[in-house]
């Protein structure tokens, strides 16, 4: 688990890091691979639990990095949104919110403490994705990063999450990330890019 | 008998979705919908007498439906808002142009995303299990947030993008405290999350788990509650999107999501005590208030000021559910209803406020009187009840839970409230008189929209309803409802 872990946090990183939408869908869907697999290897042979992890990652490592590369594919970008701020300042910002979180964070009640660590981290790093970047696509991969550290947790749960819930959830997501897409669709249409900056008008 | 019904209720409004997506026309699908909302309201009101007569007790429990006082209460908010945003809708359709969907198809996706949008908040009130309801508001965001950016403008786009996003993130705080909660309980399947099972739980549980578990919960949730400070999309997607949809969001969603995170507290209460929970639900209605109040003296586009102002009204129902006593939630029912009747009437009024004065979207209304009386005499009911002047029930609401704060003892707590609501009362006020008679505004009559005379219609329904609720007011501390919302107590 802690190596898992280890590579889920990294991947985290790394979407705030790249600078291409393409490159950080990789990297999220690699995260939805390796939380897939976790999920199967600790459900212990038990056929229809092992069937809805299947489900579960089949959705999260494929169908929904697929709808984010089509919705990408409809929203070219002539050039690449220049990031405000650089990959270092980014990832010490990152460091720093996840360390203090983590650090700040008191024991859940679940037996696994890495993966406690784990998804705190992972939704530190989500919210700091939609916070740093401004491409909607990286944006919502910054929710799909934190909505990662709450798989993360629910997986180590002893016994599991109920698979209702679980498939309830991903229902959910796929909704949000199918509703983000036309978004991000409509906002490239109207303002001839994804950039989300562009579209600072509301203020009081 | 009673679970046919609840399981219709939701039922009748999707299946209006599904139908009205087979309309050939607009006018047809307008049609349509109308016809699914009375029926729909019709059913609501059934569960909602059901519930009430039933009080202080419980008309039907079960594992994942409910149906007790608190449900009646706020069925009733989701289903008189939803009608009524649906009678008025075509008054919108008629002049918003072709929008995010194209003129020729936009009446029918507006319809179609505006009854799953009430077929969940209509749910909300009924769900007996935390999950259940993480996932129905979670099924809320995605219909909403396209109906906020409906108009296809980018101001919209921006709402509806900030909405989805920072309501989503917030959820998944909220979805990560459910999955500490789980684990706290020990597992044993859904039903587990369930509020009675969690209630049974609760003396058992280890208070710091519960606390971070409850802490997540209801922070995450406050980011759809619109509570401060995680309240950043709330003034942009109340006035951006069309107006029966920002009657729908303010007056019904963030009051239903506040009543998850009130039944989690009931729930959870044995193992955390009044203190923590108070500390909790103070401390963001105190803020709310604070945030709030000094965007009502800043002059704010119609819309843009009834946000702000659900925003201290969320602070003020936080307030009650904080103190807790059986006069505090009195007050907050008063609120509630009082509350959903005036900033309704608020919304609707936009519609024929942008037809007479588009400028009106932009900037703070001016002079509204001069050009027209009915749509000034809507904008007077409405924001005369939300300032709280007296005889408006939000007045006497204010004061029932102020009261209730001094008497538990949190007299700084009831005073820098009072305080904030007097500043909040001078801000509305103020913006009120020049709305109605100042500056230099649109002059003449002109043609005044057929939407101006509903308004009309829709304002002396409001006052009489409102006072209707001044004078029940005086009569809900002690009675069945309130003992049903206090666990017997009142």
């Amino acid at each position: 688990m802690s190596a898992a872990v280890a590579a889920l946090v990294a991947l985290g990183f790394g979407v705030i890091a790249v600078r291409r939408r393409s490159h950080a869908t990789v990297l999220v869907a690699l995260q939805g691979l390796i939380l897939g697999v976790t999920a199967i290897s600790r459900e212990g042979g038990e056929s229809g639990a092992m069937a809805v992890a299947g489900a579960i990652l089949i959705i999260r490592a494929a169908a929904i990095p697929l709808l984010l590369l089509l919705a990408r594919r409809r929203t070219p970008e002539r050039t690449l949104v220049a990031p405000t701020t650089s990959v270092a300042t980014r990832l010490l910002v990152a460091t720093a919110v996840v360390l203090v979180a983590v650090a700040a964070t008191p024991p859940l009640g679940i037996a696994d403490r890495v993966a406690e660590h784990g998804a705190v981290a992972l939704v530190c790093l989500g919210i700091a994705t939609v916070v740093v970047r401004r491409p909607a696509l990286l944006q919502l991969l910054g929710i799909l990063v934190a909505e990662n550290g709450v798989y993360l947790l629910a997986i180590a749960v002893s016994g599991g999450v109920p698979a209702a819930i679980e498939l309830g959830v991903l229902f959910d997501l796929v909704l949000v990330v199918t509703v983000a897409g036309a978004f991000a669709g409509k906002i490239h249409e109207r303002v001839g890019s994804g950039d989300t900056d562009l579209l600072r008008g509301l203020r009081d | 008998m009673t679970e046919a019904i609840l399981i219709a209720l939701p039922a009748v409004p999707v299946a209006t979705a599904g139908l009205v997506l087979l309309a050939p026309s607009g006018r047809v699908a307008d049609r349509i919908a109308l016809g699914g909302a009375n029926v729909t309201a019709a059913v609501a009101t059934t569960l909602v007498v059901l519930a009430l007569t039933a009080a202080p007790g419980v008309e039907v429990t079960g594992d994942w439906l409910q149906l007790d006082v608190a449900s009646g209460v706020f069925l009733a908010l989701a289903a008189a808002v939803g009608l009524v945003g649906a009678i008025v809708s075509p008054a919108y359709l008629r002049h918003a142009g072709r929008g995010w969907f194209g003129e020729r198809r936009s009446h029918v996706y507006y319809y179609a995303a505006f009854n799953l949008f009430w077929a969940a908040l209509l749910t909300l009130p009924l769900v007996a299990n935390l999950a259940l309801a993480w996932l129905l508001i979670e099924g809320t965001t995605a219909a909403s947030a396209l109906l906020v950016s409906f108009s296809g403008k980018r101001s919209a786009l921006e709402a509806g993008w900030k909405y989805l996003v920072l309501t989503t993130l917030g959820l998944g705080v909220a979805l990560l405290g459910i999955v500490v909660l789980y684990a706290a309980v020990g597992g044993g399947g859904p039903g587990a999350l369930g509020w009675d099972a969690l209630a049974a739980a609760a003396p058992s549980l280890r208070r710091q788990t519960t606390l971070y578990a409850f802490v997540l919960v209801v922070v995450g949730l406050a980011a759809k509650i619109g509570w401060a400070p995680v309240h950043n999309w709330l003034p942009d997607a109340h006035s951006e999107a069309p107006a029966p949809i920002s009657a729908l969001l303010s007056a019904a969603l963030l009051p239903i999501v506040l009543l998850i995170a009130w039944r989690t507290e009931l729930a959870l209460a044995p193992a955390l005590g009044q203190t923590a929970i108070r500390e909790v639900f103070l401390g963001f209605g105190l803020l709310s208030l604070a945030v709030s109040v000094p965007f009502l003296w800043r002059p704010l586009p119609w819309k843009r000021l009834l946000a702000y102002s659900s925003l201290e009204h969320m602070g003020i129902l936080a307030l009650g559910i904080g103190i807790g006593t059986p006069l505090a939630i009195a007050g907050v029912v008063v609120h509630l209803a009082g509350h959903a009747i005036a900033k309704s009437l608020g919304f609707f009024t936009a519609i024929p406020l942008l037809r007479q004065d588009p400028w009106a979207a932009r900037r703070a209304a001016r002079g509204v009187a001069r050009f027209s009386s009915s749509t000034a005499g809507a904008m007077a009911v409405s924001l005369a009840s939300l300032a709280a002047l007296p005889p408006s029930p939000l007045f006497v609401s204010e004061v029932m839970v102020l009261l209730a704060g001094i008497d538990a003892g949190l007299l700084g707590v009831s005073a820098s409230a009072a305080v904030l609501l007097a500043l909040g009362f001078l801000g509305l006020s103020h913006a009120l008189l020049e709305g109605l008679f100042g500056g230099r505004g649109k002059r003449g009559t002109g043609p005044s929209p057929r939407s101006a005379r509903a308004v009309a219609g829709l304002s002396a329904f409001a006052v009489v309803a409102l006072l209707a609720l001044t004078a029940a007011a005086f009569a809900l501390p002690g009675s069945d409802l309130v003992r049903g919302l206090t666990g017997g107590a009142a």
